[in-house]
């Protein structure tokens, strides 16, 4: 079988690996801060980036990691493409490997779809997020942000609230977090949990207060409306009450702790509006800026490994 | 590898030597000698001597076993209307590539076989090329779960069973009016077990291979929950009914108390949930997207068990063929099904047989007589006197099942790449030639 490096998920990377890209990651990072933001290291490269689905952040972080890196990026997006003149997807796929790149960020709205991609095409695929299944990038940036802000990972207490049974955020970070020696929990009522979640080796809350003052990342999940085929979740009132982050819960949370979120932020459902107004002026503690800036590096970093 | 002329009308005689014949109803096998003359069993023992030697077609079983031709009673045809994925033809002569010389079709095809002149059809296209194909008509007008179809005609039409395969009938109170209805013609119902509520956008089994993969589950709950309320409604009726494709745990446990019970239930399994659990989902390889979906293995070990108890009657294929194009997409997209005709006995052979110890008298009753019995027609036999339907197998044969070998229209097995044990080396159908292996 070819050789390509496939970034379908984190799991084919060891704990040594890993922590080789968080240090790696840092290099790149030292770039952003410079006068140029830019290296010639994947000049000659084309990348393109393939949405099937809605995104703003993911598909420009990785279209600044591209062109930093010197790479010629072009953009396709699947709602102005010839999937809408009736052109099936493995005839999509078929027509873009072509074309002679040297590497595709795929996003798609279905679990397992960029697998199936990866087996269609030649060159190495990037996932940018599928379905329910997995964000492995968003996950390393992730980790990173704890890693720069923690300087070591083994017995964090991470807590994970909302909507797991529909977040790739979520599955991916619980498996690396979990690598990397973290202590996660996941905190969901029981219709946005997977009923078989033991599986994952993580502790579990129903409640944010079971948790709140005790841990030293507290990361909100989007709660993702669009996602949910399956609504029973009774109201935002009633997920106000036990899984919203509020002034109150905020101020009761350790010293040292950071809160983090994937975005984009559903303002007064996972974190209220008074919290967010904090986060320019309280950068220590709200990280969520941080991790769309560490973001780029992260990708980077990705994309010069994959290429590399 | 030949298939016979099926379009054919003339009989043959035939001598299988030296076979060692299986006779699932006696639970026995020993070394005989088979003779057809002019389509028709004639003799069954050892060392045939036959007078008019010239025009039989002699059969060296030696070392093989030779069985009543199987009986599957749940499969997809796809005709009328989507013959490009397969039509009576080319199901038939994928069946008789599988030892398969009889089966039950279900009524989802374009139209529906809802009405009695979809039932003749299909018997007369079975006819033109002599093959046994029993139609099982729907429950409901058009599978639409609101009227019920012209049972009593149906009946006389001859259609086999009712069943709304592809859907579960979700108003209880109709299907408790076709039991009752179904029970005046003594009508068999075939029963596809799914409450909506709980599969509706559900791909794979709700697990924890669902619960990684980000796939939507289907719980268990969504055929229990079904499974209970139709023992209920058959015990009550007196119906006789039959659960297909039971894929959980629980419903065998359901399905064993109701027959202690009393209860006039049958079942069967598919071999995919007898061969395989979810963990196999990890690739994403969408000819795994069935429905009901492949479960945990703790489920597969109580369909094993099911069928080694007796709880679970039969074994069929659920023979569904699908286009390329409607498997090679996203797990999300691709369509439910897989085909099985062609390997109903060697994967049942290779997990029952060879893993679990099931003898093979056993098996065959599985895929012959059990299935002949529930669905009250010919066959599941060799006795002396009756038209030829008989299947010579190989048991030692060991292959890796390969897509290019299947001769469905349709390739979409789930037993691709997998380690398969026997091979089918004569399917005599109707009293002909209908495939050798040679």
């Amino acid at each position: 079988m070819n050789k390509k490096k496939d970034i379908l998920s984190l799991d084919e990377f060891g704990v040594e690996q890993i922590s080789e890209l968080l240090v790696q990651t840092d290099s790149f990072a030292e770039i952003l801060k410079r006068d140029v933001k830019k290296v010639p290291a994947l000049r000659g490269k084309t990348i393109i980036n393939l949405f099937f689905e809605y995104s703003t952040r993911t598909k420009v972080s990785f279209e600044l990691a591209a062109k930093r890196l010197s790479a010629d990026l072009i953009n396709f997006n699947a709602s102005s493409s010839s999937l809408n003149k009736g052109e099936s997807e493995i005839d999509t796929i078929q027509t873009i490997n072509s074309m002679k790149n040297d590497l595709i960020i795929i996003r798609h709205g279905d679990s397992g779809y960029i697998n199936y991609f990866a087996k269609n095409v030649a060159v190495p695929i990037v996932n940018a997020g599928d379905g329910k299944h997995e964000h492995p990038t968003q996950a390393l940036l992730d980790l990173y942000t704890i890693y720069k802000n923690f300087e070591s990972l083994t017995g964090l207490k991470i807590a994970i609230v909302g909507d797991i049974l529909n977040s790739r955020v979520a599955r991916s970070n619980i498996k690396l977090f979990g690598k990397m020696g973290m202590d996660v929990t996941v905190v969901a009522p029981s219709m946005l949990m997977p009923e078989n979640f033991a599986g994952f080796n993580t502790k579990f809350a129903n409640n944010i207060d079971e948790v709140i003052g005790d841990i030293d990342v507290l990361y909100m999940l989007r709660m993702q409306f669009e996602r949910q085929e399956r609504k029973y979740y009774p109201s935002l009132k009633e997920y106000n009450r036990f899984l919203s982050l509020n002034l109150a819960r905020f101020n009761s949370m350790k010293k040292n702790s950071i809160v983090m979120h994937p975005g984009p932020v559903n303002r007064g459902i996972e974190i209220s509006g008074e919290v967010m107004d904090i986060k320019i002026s309280n950068t220590d503690k709200i990280k969520i800026n941080t991790q769309v800036s560490n973001g780029v590096a992260v990708r980077m970093a990705l994309l010069y490994y994959a290429l590399s | 590898m030949n298939f016979g002329n099926l379009k054919s009308k003339s009989k043959e005689n035939i001598l299988i030597r030296n076979g060692c014949i299986i006779n699932p109803k006696a639970q026995e096998k020993y070394k005989a000698d088979i003779l057809v003359l002019d389509g028709i069993i004639k003799e069954i023992k050892k060392n045939i001597t036959c007078e008019s030697a010239d025009n039989i077609q002699e059969i060296n079983a030696e070392g093989l076993y030779v069985c009543p031709g199987f009986v599957d009673m749940h499969v997809h045809l796809r005709e009328p209307g989507n013959e490009e994925e397969e039509d009576i033809e080319s199901g038939a002569k994928s069946a008789l590539r599988g030892g398969i010389t009889s089966m039950a079709c279900m009524p989802n095809t374009l139209p529906v076989i809802d009405s009695c002149y979809l039932v003749e059809y299909i018997k007369m296209k079975a006819r033109e090329i002599d093959y046994n194909v029993y139609p099982v008509a729907a429950i409901t007008k058009s599978l639409k779960g609101e009227e019920l179809s012209e049972i009593g005609l149906l009946v006389n039409s001859g259609a086999v069973a009712f069943s709304d395969d592809g859907k579960g009938v979700q108003n209880s109170r109709l299907m408790y009016e076709a039991m009752r209805y179904g029970k005046q013609f003594d009508a068999l119902f075939i029963l596809h077990e799914e409450d909506d509520n709980f599969s509706n956008g559900g791909i794979v089994n709700e697990g924890y291979y669902s619960a990684i993969l980000g796939l939507e589950g289907i719980s268990n709950l969504s055929e229990d929950l079904m499974v209970q309320r139709d023992i209920m409604l058959s015990k009550i009726s007196g119906a006789r009914i039959h659960i297909t494709h039971v894929s959980s745990a629980r419903s065998v446990e359901l399905i064993y108390g109701a027959k202690a019970d009393g209860v006039n239930i049958t079942c069967d399994t598919a071999c995919e949930y007898l061969f395989f659990n979810d963990s196999i989902l990890t690739n994403y390889d969408t000819n795994f997207k069935i429905k009901p979906p492949i479960r945990s293995e703790s489920d597969r070990l109580a369909i094993v068990e099911g069928l080694r108890n007796g709880t679970i009657d039969a074994i069929a294929s659920d023979h569904a063929p699908h286009l390329l194009l409607e498997k090679n997409k996203s797990f999300k997209e691709a369509s439910f099904g897989s085909v099985g005709l062609e390997t109903l006995f060697k994967a049942s052979l290779t997990k029952l047989f060879y893993e679990e110890n099931l003898s093979l008298e056993k098996i065959v009753a599985l895929i012959s007589l059990n299935p002949a019995k529930i669905l009250n027609i010919e066959g599941g036999e060799l006795k002396t006197g009756s038209i030829a339907n008989i299947s010579v197998v190989d048991i030692e044969s060991e292959n890796i099942y390969s897509k290019d070998s299947i001769i469905s229209k349709s390739k979409n097995s789930s037993f691709i790449g997998q380690k398969l044990n026997g091979e089918i080396m004569y399917t005599i159908v109707n009293g002909k030639s209908g495939f050798s292996n040679s």
